[in-house]
């Protein structure tokens, strides 16, 4: 996270979440957006944090430890986990610290073959493909998001007519969200 | 203490642990060498490097030396045990294989795993590129195709249809 922000990065701990909050403005398509990131800790004990984590969340970047086989043997039970409460978001896996080891880059990995999920070999030490990863990210967040608005356009609008036909009211004013939370699995495991 | 460790280091043959030190009351400088017995390549580097530095007869000599640096000798000479070149030998003593990679963090409370991540901040900071580096690129992107290929890794196999 902080390799991709370099010096713009005033971190916001919310230490009774377990969660580190960065904020960053990125343009996609010409439009400013607010990003927020989500860096989740991954330490057991902070268990019943984790729906905080995914609620409203419109893209999730799940990393491992090339080094350490268990972080990459536990990503299917965050993958579960992700989807009972994010069934559709993008979600991104990242072989992190190739920097120690360069031949996990020659090695296929099933956990993100099988799910057809993108998979991004990074070292957070020496940056490689540190932004292209999060910018790519981003960009699944927002059209996540646009698609997911479009369809809660198409609902209010057939609610509206709807409700134009039986009774004659106001529609409900949707609430909008601020920003883009991207989720942060962390690499423990 | 009138011994100031110098410099400490191993010999392989017989192995040894090598200690240059100073003596202050007659005024030079010595050679200590303490041969390690009993040590196999299956040997627990850690107690070995405790029993040394505890040992009745060396103890005073190694006052000023770490018991991490006793440790990450022993594991240069169990590695030259289980026919390792000297070069690997130093690498794997530098990643200080410590860290078992088979151990789950973040079953750890803050105080283990703020040790192992110590230990793995080591390669972390050495691998590092900083911002004022004068060859630091902001997007370094390089692409490692998975579409070829690839050789399976080696963690899918036994459970391959787990996900
Ligand atoms: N060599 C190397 N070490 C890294 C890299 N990224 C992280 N590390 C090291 O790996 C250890 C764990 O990294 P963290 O970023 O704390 O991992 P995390 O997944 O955020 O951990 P939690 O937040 O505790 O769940 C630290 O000691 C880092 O220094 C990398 O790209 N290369
Ligand atoms: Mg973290």
């Amino acid at each position: 996270m902080e390799r991709f922000l370099v010096d713009g990065f005033k971190p916001q701990q919310l230490s009774t979440f377990a969660l580190t909050l960065y904020k960053y403005t990125a343009t996609v398509d010409g439009k400013t957006i607010l990003v927020d990131f989500w860096d989740t800790a991954g330490q057991e004990r902070f268990q019943s944090m984790h729906a905080s984590y995914y609620h409203k969340a419109h893209a999730c970047i799940m990393v491992f430890d090339v080094q350490r086989k268990v972080t990459y043997k536990n990503l299917s039970n965050w993958y579960k986990e992700l989807r009972e409460f994010r069934p559709q978001i993008p979600c991104i896996v990242v072989a992190n610290k190739i920097d120690a080891d360069v031949k996990a880059t020659q090695k296929s990995f099933n956990f993100p073959r099988k799910l057809n999920l993108p998979l991004y070999f990074v070292s957070a030490a020496d940056g490689t493909n540190v932004v292209k990863l999060f910018s790519d990210a981003i960009k699944l967040a927002v059209a996540y998001k646009r698609n997911s608005e479009d369809f809660m356009d198409e609902v209010l609008k057939e609610l509206e007519n709807f409700e134009l036909e039986t009774k004659e009211e106001d529609s409900p004013a949707e609430e909008t969200s601020q920003g883009e939370p991207v989720c942060l699995s962390p690499g423990n495991g | 203490m009138s011994y100031v460790a110098q410099k400490c280091g191993v010999q392989l043959q017989p192995p040894s642990i090598v200690l240059i030190y100073e003596d202050r009351s007659k005024n030079n400088v010595r050679k200590r060498i303490m041969p390690i017995r009993n040590f196999s390549k299956f040997s627990d580097c850690s107690r070995a490097a405790e029993q040394l530095k505890n040992n009745p007869r060396h103890k005073t000599y190694l006052e000023g030396v770490s018991l991490e640096q006793l440790k990450r000798l022993h594991h240069l000479l169990r590695c030259h045990l289980q026919g390792q070149t000297l070069s690997q030998s130093l690498k794997q003593v530098e990643q200080k294989e410590i860290i078992d990679p088979e151990e789950d963090l973040n079953k750890l409370n803050d105080e283990e795993l703020g040790q192992r991540k110590r230990i793995m901040d080591e390669l972390f900071e050495k691998n590092r590129k900083r911002k004022d580096d004068p060859d630091f690129i902001y997007n370094v992107e390089v692409e490692f195709p998975q579409d070829k290929e690839l050789e399976a890794c080696e963690w899918d196999t036994e459970t391959d249809d787990e996900f």
